[in-house]
């Protein structure tokens, strides 16, 4: 067998379906293989506490995936992605609870109403780039809110809706572990979706869009339908990672769904980095967690100067904005060009020139 | 090679964010384990704590802040009396800032990291947000939030309301004016509030009770809630001129519509409900603004002569502050803190053994029968099938500068 430390280099390929391996050698599987099992076990070593926060991030990652697809490869802004969280909150809470269908069937079917909402809203794409299509997606977060805390008689108003945990059969996924299973399941088959999809013909589609949509169109690609077809994958699994949110916090409320949620996973994109898979899981821990990293921090200070808690914490969201500037200012790249700079030097090390 | 080093420097700050956090866990993991493996600690006491999640630096921190200081007051209070008889009270806060998605993660944290087996928590959006949860952990739950909602059994078994409901309070208002109008015409009303879950959950209630009681509701208004500016509003609520107004606002909005009212010359007579009520409105309006201003008292001020008031100020004493250093708000955060002791102490009595639960602390709660507050707030009363501590409250109005009660403590049933 080979030495599995020594690293891939060189590009030889003989043939198509080599070229096409999810997997370049044999290492980077194992490596995989690896992460995986850390993952799945994660809740025998790690502290409830963490296990819960790991969810939340896992569901944010698949939400952010959803996003990046739109933004990060077709080069779409959309700052309506917390609406559309709330649109697959609320279908599966409607579905759930109104209706009494089981978890398991409305899960997809809130991805698709989301993809079909989503979809309605992408409409304007064709015509709209860049600001004004922000401006057109923001239309979007307003008004779904607007709908949701209007339509009393369906969404239950202001006061939300009661959701419960999934069961098969007699098992309930009420602990934080078996709630983190089911989060990091579906997020390890949105990343496998999302790897995949880059390699088709839609996903080769996207990125010449988001390059320049002109000469796109000039080799033949159909810009409306692929604009829309992002939108639309794109609001599938945002509407997935609301369903998920939904069932684990087992309530949905308009409030859970305003623009500074937008705001977040759009953060969690660029801080990530635009256009990458790692990238948007790694952002949506960053995001995720610098909250709690944070209060951590003014806690730690606060023991030793009780009397400025108040101030300490008012200073928290000040880091918070300084720290999401720093970035985008020193590493437009995000997260994920960081960890492509590490791996870069260990390979070419010791002769980096 | 600059581009290295502030690649060294953001990856250094995000390793020292990692350590924070891994440090604090690995801190916190002791301190549970202490408190969870071994009941008593070494003085032979057993360990109830308590979660706090507090809005310091968010949209309701004007109101938040003393709030949260009455809680923190009430637990230091006792710490100074000697504590509870073997139980050894701690309360672990955190500030939340108003966002329902940090209130989310705090919880968990002072489930998991604190062991916390009760929790006394803040606003309307977020303690509905985790019902659910709480009931699901059994965890007691005192908001700062009198939402409806919360009263129902089914969806929140494990909240506990300790003053009116919003709505209540909306009744008792309505109740007022039926008594008190004067004039041949109906009354008129309007409503202005937020659009947040606290604004609007008791607007429904307020208009079917106006239906009922034969007050007219003529208009409604949306105010952000930390709004600025309300003159569009107010110009458009005065084009269907109602003789009263009722606010749901925090302190902020609140000195927003007086004065905007005030510049526009609108003779409407404005009623707050218990969070548009309290000292704040009268320092940040002045006190000619605020003239005649009327509000749901639901609490004492400091300066009223009450019983309770005793023990508040032995801890003022004991810190070296007086009653003009806290206010009402003060007040309804150490009243919550006290129902919520009193649970602990009467769960406590009946469960000598072990570590004292969530099921047990909510026992506790529910024996609570017309628990005397020494004035400081109406009389408190749950029981299994009724998690709604009083229907009472009072209204009071702003004479000379300051709030003077117009009535004691009623129910609209009465």
């Amino acid at each position: 067998m080979r030495n599995l430390f020594v690293r891939e280099c060189g590009n030889y390929k003989t043939s198509y379906k080599e070229d096409m391996k999810l997997f370049g050698t044999k290492s980077e599987f194992i490596k995989w293989l690896i992460l995986i099992v850390i993952l799945l076990t994660l809740p025998f070593y790690a502290s409830n506490y963490w296990v819960g926060m790991l969810t939340l991030c896992a569901i944010s990652a698949i939400g952010a995936i959803g996003l990046n697809i739109l933004t990060g490869f077709t080069g779409q802004i959309s700052i309506g992605v917390g609406a559309f969280l709330g649109v697959g909150g609320y279908t599966t809470a409607i579905l759930t609870t109104t209706y009494g269908l089981s978890f398991w069937i409305s899960l997809p079917l809130a991805g698709i109403v989301t993809a079909v909402v989503g979809g309605l809203f992408g409409i304007p794409s064709l015509r709209l780039k860049g600001l004004y299509l922000a401006i057109a997606t923001l239309a979007a977060q307003v008004i779904i809110t607007f709908i949701i805390s209007r339509w009393d008689s369906v969404t239950g108003g202001t006061a939300g809706m009661v959701l419960s945990r999934p069961t098969i059969g007699n098992f309930t996924f009420m602990s934080n572990s078996s709630y983190y299973y089911l989060s990091i399941i579906i997020l390890i088959l949105t990343v496998l979706y999302s790897v995949n999809l880059l390699r088709t013909r839609v996903g080769r589609a996207f990125l010449a869009v988001r390059d320049r949509d002109i000469a796109a169109q000039i080799m033949g690609i159909n810009l409306f339908y692929y604009k829309v077809l992002a939108f639309i994958i794109s609001s599938f699994f945002v509407g997935i990672a609301g369903a998920l949110l939904a069932h684990y916090t087992m309530i949905v409320s308009p409030e859970l769904y305003n623009i500074q949620v937008s705001i977040q996973y759009l953060a969690m994109v660029l801080i990530g980095g635009l256009g990458s898979i790692l990238g948007s899981i790694l952002g949506a821990i960053f995001i995720t967690l610098l909250p709690v990293g944070l209060t951590s921090v003014v806690d730690l200070l606060t023991a030793y100067m009780p009397n400025l808690y108040q101030l300490f914490s008012a200073f928290k969201e000040f880091v918070f904005g300084l720290a999401i500037i720093l970035f985008l200012i020193f590493e437009p790249g995000g997260l994920d060009h960081i960890w492509q700079n590490i791996k870069h030097y260990f390979k070419v090390w010791p002769f980096s020139y | 090679m600059k581009h290295k080093s502030l690649l060294g420097i953001l990856l250094g700050v995000f390793l020292l964010l990692l350590a924070a956090c891994g440090g604090e866990d690995s801190a916190s993991t002791s301190t549970s384990s202490d408190s969870s493996s071994s009941s008593s600690d070494s003085s032979g006491k057993r360990t109830v704590v308590v979660g706090g999640l507090y809005d310091i630096t968010g949209g309701t921190g004007d109101v938040g802040t003393p709030y949260a200081e009455g809680e923190k007051a009430y637990f230091e209070y006792l710490e100074m009396k000697g504590g509870v008889e073997g139980l050894n009270l701690k309360l672990v806060g955190k500030d939340y800032a108003y966002q329902i998605p940090e209130a989310q993660k705090l919880y968990q944290e002072l489930r998991d990291k604190e062991k916390a087996v009760a929790i006394l928590g803040w606003g309307t959006g977020d303690t509905e947000a985790l019902r659910q949860q709480v009931a699901a952990d059994q965890l007691p739950f005192i908001s700062a939030s009198y939402s409806e909602n919360l009263k129902n059994l089914d969806e929140s078994p494990y909240n506990f309301l300790t003053a009116a409901s919003y709505s209540d309070q909306g009744r008792a208002i309505l109740k007022w004016i039926v008594e008190n109008h004067e004039g041949d015409n109906p009354p008129t009303l309007a409503l202005l509030y937020n659009d947040t879950a606290f604004g609007r959950s008791p607007i429904e209630d307020i208009k079917a009770y106006a239906k009922e009681v034969g007050v007219e509701v003529v208009d409604e208004q949306v105010i952000d809630v930390q709004a600025t500016e309300a003159q569009s509003q107010l110009l458009n609520m005065e084009k269907k001129n109602p003789d009263y107004a009722i606010i749901q606002q925090t302190w902020g909005a609140t000195a927003t519509i007086l004065r905007d009212a005030k510049t526009l010359g609108i003779d409407t007579q404005f009623i707050g409900l218990n969070w548009a009520a309290g000292e704040g409105i009268i320092d940040i309006v002045g006190a000619d603004v605020a003239e005649g201003y009327i509000g749901i008292l639901s609490h004492a001020f400091p300066y009223e002569d009450m019983p309770g008031m005793a023990e508040m100020k032995e801890y003022l004493d004991a810190k070296g502050k007086t009653i003009d250093d806290i206010n009402q708000k003060f007040v309804q955060g150490w009243v919550a803190a006290k129902i919520m002791v009193e649970a602990i102490k009467i769960a406590a009595e009946k469960y000598p053994e072990g570590d004292l639960t969530g099921p047990q602390i909510r026992e506790g709660l529910e024996a609570i029968q017309n628990l005397d507050l020494g004035g400081l707030a109406a009389n408190v009363s749950f029981a299994p099938d009724n998690h709604a501590g009083t229907e009472k409250t009072r209204l009071g109005i702003v004479k000379n500068g300051k709030w003077e009660p117009i009535t004691d403590y009623f129910s609209y049933r009465d």
